[in-house]
């Protein structure tokens, strides 16, 4: 038998490349789907890291030695909401999706994830949750996601300084006309009028610019008629405080106050460092004050921030957040999903996860152990806002990235000094956002889909 | 015989060609057609016609970015040029350490860009006691000026950016020094001859003689600044006011971030369409400037 040495080298190719699809089909990878013990796998997304994932890891243990139908496998990532997005529509989602709850409404639009209707079987109903954090995972009645570890935002202050300056730490600001007098007394200007210590810096950290409104009793949206708020008078108000700082003490003076130099690249450094007297912060902010500062050598406050005089009175105004789980459409395995969702919804569970992230729970009542032993001694605080009536999350639209993206570019103006007044720059931005939810509305009337107000 | 020699060339060039359709020409004829439809990404396609490029008409944001990454171009590409022509100028003359020269030019270029976005971020702090570009003001002017606020402005953000671009002209560089080998040296002794000065050989024996080194790293130039993306956006996030919000950033939120991946892939196209026409134009230009010896 002749070897023609061209049919070699063809047979050699084809070869090759039929061993390289079958060593794929063999050995490359494959989405596991039963545990060793013929448990069934669910994959479950989470955008934590350190701590926080760490809290979550102890839940899921508990979960996998709690029974053995289903493991839980758990994995962690960045930029969770932009892959999940991929992950679904090409078909292959986890089973159990760890996201923003201000992800939840492009992706429930979309039908992108479950409602968990058979929560109700664990005995989960919008009553289970503290007044403020259920309606952020139900809508019409329905629970599309279940809040993992909630969060809301109040004023922190440093004691010492209050009464270094002759202000009374048990009794602090309740109105912005009395804050504003505080920041004044907690302000240090040297000899040239650059800002030594700052009383109050709204844009020290910066990452609620859409709070500020709902402080005077403004909203960015009209869930009522679908509109656009933005440029309310309340929200003016609000804004008009926010630019009273660089007004105050002019915009070069706070740059530099902001850039200068402290050995510590936290972003609470001016808070822990004294620069700032008082700042705006979640309820993690005392677990990073002892990791940072040690533990109990810092003597913070905190309280609902202040509200203008006229709503004193009422119940706390304050932004909130809440981590959620979504079970994606087209999870493998949503009976175990649920299960598993359930499972961290139990109060102890709860608790477990919440104190670990040093954050309220977001249950409607919280044990006496949990309150007692929280990292957060101020942890009330945060609880009552959750609790109140006036707390505020962003607006229930897809398009809030965009909108969200409209109004940082506005705070840009008011905070650069570009218009003598909030006015104007919300102004444009009311124009960008109503232009945004427009094309929104275009696209759920072009596909069919109701207005959530009608819907409502 | 020349047909089974062309059966056994396809078979050999197949694996490429097979990846080439999946992995380019699939998912930009997708784009195009993904321009035409409302689509999230999350649901279905729904075909729209030509809405989403009749909205580009009148998208205030779009006219920003495109201003924005036209601005970032033109400056980014004259002073790259001058920068990248001059150093390999300088490099091409015999120097102690040559290599070693050549070397520190071309090094920065190796690095990823993200981290030396981050270095750079810090390296424009406005402290002086922390930002070196800062510092390096006060101490030229002997204290006698403050330096500015980069991200403070739209200004000086872009200005932050524009000089962070010429950190990397290290490959402009290298191209440009072979362009300069080939200059041939009787050119220079003639022109010597004839009493022509080094700035005249310059400009009249050397910039003809690399013209199409120039058209070729301009064309380069301009691809890679209309895809500006990961230093803006680690730098200065498109801000302040959407200062330095560029065409690539825009296309990526609107995709991502806005899940309206339909006119995200009109964006696209666009951007395409721009580079094509660009590199058309500069290159009909370069009929009447470049010189090709032998043509």
């Amino acid at each position: 038998m002749t070897i023609d040495a061209k049919t070699i080298t063809r047979r050699t190719a084809l070869g090759l490349l039929a061993a390289g699809a079958g060593g794929y089909a063999a050995f490359g990878p494959e989405r596991r789907r039963l545990h060793s013990g013929g448990r069934v796998v669910l994959d479950y997304w989470e955008k934590w890291t350190g701590h926080e994932a760490a809290a979550m890891k102890v839940v899921v243990d508990r979960f996998n030695e709690s029974q053995g139908r289903i493991f839980v496998n758990y994995l962690t990532m960045g930029g969770i909401d932009q892959k999940a997005k991929v992950a679904i529509a090409a078909g292959d989602p986890p089973d159990v999706l760890g996201l923003w709850n201000r992800n939840l409404p492009f992706f429930s639009q979309c039908g992108a994830v479950m409602p968990l209707d058979q929560l109700k079987d664990y005995g989960i109903t919008e009553s289970s949750y503290a007044k403020a954090v259920g309606p952020l995972v139900f809508r019409n009645g329905r629970q599309l996601a279940a809040p993992s570890t909630p969060s809301s935002i109040a004023l922190y202050y440093n004691r010492t300084i209050f009464k270094e300056v002759g202000l009374d730490p048990d009794s602090p600001p309740r109105t912005i006309e009395e804050f504003d007098v505080a920041i004044d007394r907690l302000t240090i200007l040297d000899s040239d009028g650059d800002v030594e210590r700052a009383g109050f810096l709204p844009t020290d950290p910066g990452w609620w610019s859409w709070c500020w409104g709902g402080f005077f009793g403004g909203h960015l949206y009209d869930e009522k008629t679908g509109l656009a708020t933005v440029n309310s008078p309340q929200n003016i108000a609000g804004y008009n405080w926010y630019q009273s700082f660089p007004k105050r003490w002019g915009l070069d003076k706070l740059r530099r106050f902001q850039g200068a130099p402290i050995d510590n690249p936290s972003p609470y450094r001016n808070f822990f460092s004294g620069r700032l007297a008082t700042t705006i912060q979640g309820p993690w902010l005392p677990m990073f004050m002892d990791q940072e500062l040690g533990k109990g050598n810092f003597d913070y406050g905190a309280c609902p921030f202040p509200v203008p005089a006229a709503l004193a009175d009422q119940p706390p105004y304050g932004p909130i957040e809440a981590d959620i789980l979504v079970v994606p459409t087209g999870a493998k395995n949503p009976d175990a999903s649920m299960e598993f969702i359930a499972f961290t919804q139990r109060p102890e569970n709860m608790e477990t996860l919440c104190t670990g992230h040093a954050k309220p729970s977001p249950l409607s009542t919280s044990s006496e152990a949990f309150i007692r032993e929280h990292p957060n001694r101020a942890v009330a605080v945060h609880e009552e806002i959750l609790q109140s009536p006036n707390a505020y999350t962003t607006p229930w639209i897809t398009g809030w990235a965009e909108f969200g993206m409209a109004l940082g570019a506005g705070l840009d103006q008011i905070w650069n000094l570009k218009s003598p007044s909030a006015a104007a720059p919300l102004a444009e931005v009311q124009i960008e956002a109503s232009e945004i939810l427009q094309r929104e509305a275009d696209r759920r009337h072009r596909r069919g889909q109701p207005d959530p107000w009608e819907e409502a | 015989m020349k047909h089974d020699s062309l059966r056994t060339g396809l078979l050999w060039i197949g694996p490429w060609i097979l990846g080439f359709c999946i992995f380019t020409v699939l998912p930009v004829s997708l784009a195009v057609y993904y321009g035409f439809t409302d689509y999230t990404l999350l649901e279905s396609p729904i075909p729209v016609g030509t809405q989403n490029y009749e909205r580009m008409l009148h998208d205030e944001i779009l006219g920003t970015v495109l201003w924005n990454t036209a601005i970032f171009g033109v400056l980014s590409i004259f002073f790259g040029t001058i920068l990248s022509i001059s150093l390999a100028a300088l490099l091409s003359k015999p120097a102690r350490f040559q290599s070693f020269w050549r070397a520190a030019v071309f090094a920065p270029s190796v690095l990823p860009l993200v981290a030396i976005a981050v270095i750079f971020k810090l390296g424009y702090d406005p402290d002086p006691e922390v930002g070196l570009a800062n510092q390096m003001i006060d101490w030229f002017t002997f204290g006698a000026l403050k330096g500015p606020n980069w991200f403070g402005s739209g200004f000086w953000a872009m200005t932050a950016l524009l000089l962070m671009s010429l950190w990397s002209v290290g490959p402009a560089v290298v191209i440009y020094l072979a362009g300069l080998r080939d200059v041939p040296k009787q050119l220079h002794e003639a022109a010597s001859i004839d009493g022509v000065g080094p700035f005249g050989r310059f400009f009249h024996v050397v910039l003809p003689m690399i013209s199409p080194v120039i058209l070729f790293n301009v064309i380069i130039g301009v691809i890679n600044a209309a895809q500006v993306f990961a230093v803006p956006l680690i730098m200065t996030g498109g801000g302040p006011e959407r200062s330095t919000y560029f065409h690539s950033m825009y296309v990526y939120d609107q995709a991502f971030k806005f899940g309206d991946m339909g006119y995200a892939s009109a964006l696209g196209v666009l951007q395409f369409v721009i580079i094509l026409m660009l590199t058309g134009l500069i290159l009909l230009a370069g009929r009447k400037f470049v010189y090709y010896r032998g043509a």
